[in-house]
């Protein structure tokens, strides 16, 4: 059995982030890329903040204690999927 | 170059060389009122060159360079070289400033704040910037806005006012003929004509103002104004900058502190006399 990623977030000062409305803005310095995001992917940085390195169940945990996600055989693929966009992007590392 | 010409309009110095005397000194009558730059180093360099060898005489063809170019842009007829030049000068503007974050918009000033009009060609954006400049507004420029990256004042870029196919009616009747140049026919736009701005736009070229709203105008269609949200005001904003990606954060800083601070208005309208009622009224209501 494979180990889940852990994930945590590119170097603590990559991302510059500003809320617009119903949107967040995030300005990544190392890219210079401006990433547009909606729910849920400021809450997932989020938990990620201040060096967290976590796997999606973690994500998942965290979140569910502030946000209603439903059962969480549904909502744990869905945040390991965002990850691993992030990943992609370069917002995200796995640790 | 054989005939060359320095030009100060706004923040930015051009140096304007050309093979050939015509657009030179087209240039130097319509921007008489301009200030001389004197020995100062241009930010920018404009070449208007043969496209070929002979061409220089026989049916002579204008290519734009300078400092930036595009090699893939199209040579055009020596009659349409003021055309050229003006062409020439937005182009470097466009690829090289670096000190603002330069908005594809028009922008007008009046009571020390600004208004921001922003669309794609053929939006009306650039007319009704040129109408209210006729109508106790400020003309800061029909092409580029420049927002400034640390007090987010726009500041002017008051170049000639490029008037295309039903505009240069519209305004020849509200401004005096001297402040009209020639007749460009059969351009790739169509028939142009400039307009040199007011001389208070002039004068006053180096004169910022905080934007206060901004406009996306619609011409040609029946009168509706819509809210636009902020995610959409910044991803249009950014598809207006020329130099959004080049600037970095600076860019991102200033932009969203734009769209943060500036109310933004959807307008569309069927005739520049109810444009100017629309912006008339959301001036009063909103800025």
């Amino acid at each position: 059995m494979t180990m889940p990623h852990r994930y945590c977030q590119d170097r603590e000062d990559a991302v510059a982030a500003c809320a617009l409305e119903d949107m967040v803005l995030l300005y990544h310095r190392p890219s210079g890329q401006t990433h547009m995001v909606i729910s849920p992917v400021p809450e997932i940085l989020a938990a990620l903040a201040d060096g967290a390195a976590l796997t999606a169940k973690e994500v998942h945990g965290e979140l569910a204690r502030l946000y209603d996600l439903g059962p969480a055989e549904h909502a744990v693929p869905q945040i390991e999927a965002h990850l691993t966009e992030l990943t992609a992007l370069g917002l995200v590392r796995v640790a | 170059m054989k005939h060359a010409l320095s030009l100060k309009i706004g923040p930015a110095t051009f140096r304007i060389g050309s093979a050939w005397r015509q657009p030179v000194e087209a240039l130097a009558q319509l921007y008489a009122a301009y200030p001389d730059p004197g020995n100062a180093v241009a930010d920018f360099t404009v070449r208007l060159e043969p496209s070929g060898f002979l061409r220089r005489w026989l049916r002579p063809s204008i290519f734009i360079t300078g400092d930036h170019g595009l090699a893939d842009a199209a040579p055009m007829s020596l009659t349409h070289g003021l055309l050229a030049a003006e062409m020439g000068m937005n182009l470097q503007m466009a690829l090289g400033w670096r000190r603002h974050l330069l908005l594809h918009a028009s922008s007008v000033e009046k009571d020390g704040r600004a208004l921001v009009m922003t669309g794609e060609s053929g939006s009306g954006k650039s007319t009704l910037a040129a109408q209210l400049g006729e109508r106790g507004w400020r003309l800061m420029g029909d092409e580029f806005a420049l927002l400034d990256l640390e007090t987010g004042k726009i500041f002017p870029f008051p170049r000639l006012v490029s008037l295309k196919n039903g505009a240069i009616d519209v305004l020849a009747a509200e401004a005096l003929p001297a402040r009209m140049g020639p007749l460009l026919a059969a351009t790739a736009k169509g028939n142009i004509r400039h307009l040199v701005p007011r001389p208070d736009a002039v004068q006053r070229m180096e004169e910022g103002a905080p934007p206060a709203l901004l406009l996306f105008p619609r011409f040609g269609h029946a009168a509706a104004m819509r809210g636009v949200g902020q995610g959409e005001v910044f991803m249009r904003l950014t598809q207006a900058s020329t130099n959004y990606v080049a600037l970095g954060e600076a860019g991102f800083a200033a932009l969203t502190r734009f769209v943060q601070g500036v109310p933004a208005r959807a307008i569309d309208f069927p005739s520049g006399e109810e444009a100017i009622a629309m912006v008339e009224r959301l001036w009063e209501e909103l800025a």
